[in-house]
């Protein structure tokens, strides 16, 4: 891992498109802001880490019990007869900027 | 005697054995591709959905580069009702969505032995884009749902920020 020092209003570049500046330095909380393009994710980390928990431990369940019995010869579902209009797009949404 | 003519354009059907369904076929066209993989699964690319029958509700994303993995994924409106996802910009730019017509959201499930846990994955719902069969797992971070919202019988609300907790029913 690389460490780097920085002070507050200090930036980083990730790459070419990605910028991580110090915000603010409170006693034991830093704040960061991340500037990157639209089509890249900015998570925390634990929700990441919950979400690769949450698929493996489907996964190992689903292997383990199935639900209800699993006749051989599952057919291929092609999807997109549900009809779903409840999810909206989101309207062209800025970044907060620091 | 008749001839029987092929159409030159028919897609043929690949014949592959599940460890979990046994002989399945599909087409190349209903082969979902995941470019970021999937949280937890990050080198799985190819998927094909596969649904059982007598198992209404769910459907199964079967993985074609690891045989092993399969995920029962469900509707999530057909659980919770007033299921609110705002998807972040991510989701519908980097799969290229720009019309609702263009996608479906689906949820993975834990269904344990015996059933003792039945949650859905609210959280992090699967965007599929029904027009290039391409697909990604995101993440509504501060939407306030959880990764195993509990699934009750009927359908029911599914408590995210702002709305009532829903009942679990226990199976």
């Amino acid at each position: 891992m690389l460490v780097l020092s920085r002070k507050i209003n200090q930036a980083i570049m990730v790459g070419d498109d990605v910028r991580i500046v110090i915000v603010a330095v409170e006693r034991d909380q830093v704040k960061v802001g991340i500037e990157a393009p639209r089509d890249i994710p900015v998570h925390r980390s634990e929700v990441y880490e919950e979400i690769q928990r949450a698929n493996r431990l489907a996964a190992e369940a689903a292997s383990q019990a199935p639900i209800g019995d699993v006749p051989a010869g599952a057919v291929s579902a092609p999807l997109g007869q549900a009809r779903q209009r409840r999810a909206k797009i989101p309207p062209g949404e800025r970044r907060k900027s620091p | 005697m008749e001839q029987v003519i092929v159409e030159p354009r028919e897609e043929r059907a690949n014949v592959v054995v599940f460890p979990r369904f046994g002989e399945c076929s599909y087409r190349d066209s209903e082969v979902l591709e995941f470019p970021w993989g999937l949280p937890g699964f990050g080198h799985l690319r190819k998927f094909v959905v596969l649904q059982v029958a007598g198992q209404d509700g769910f459907i199964w994303l079967q993985s074609l580069d690891d045989t092993n993995v399969a995920l029962p994924l469900a509707d999530p409106w057909s659980v919770f009702e007033d299921y609110d996802p705002h998807l972040p910009h991510y989701a519908t730019a980097a799969l290229g969505i720009e019309d609702p017509e263009d996608f479906v959201i689906m949820c993975v499930v834990v269904v344990t032995k015996e059933a003792k846990e039945r949650t859905m994955n609210l959280l992090a719902p699967i965007v599929i884009n029904l027009k290039t069969r391409t697909g990604r797992q995101v993440m509504l971070e501060n939407s306030g749902y959880s990764a195993r919202t509990p699934m009750p019988r009927r359908p029911s609300q599914a408590g995210g920020a702002g709305s009532s907790e829903g009942e679990a029913v226990s199976p």
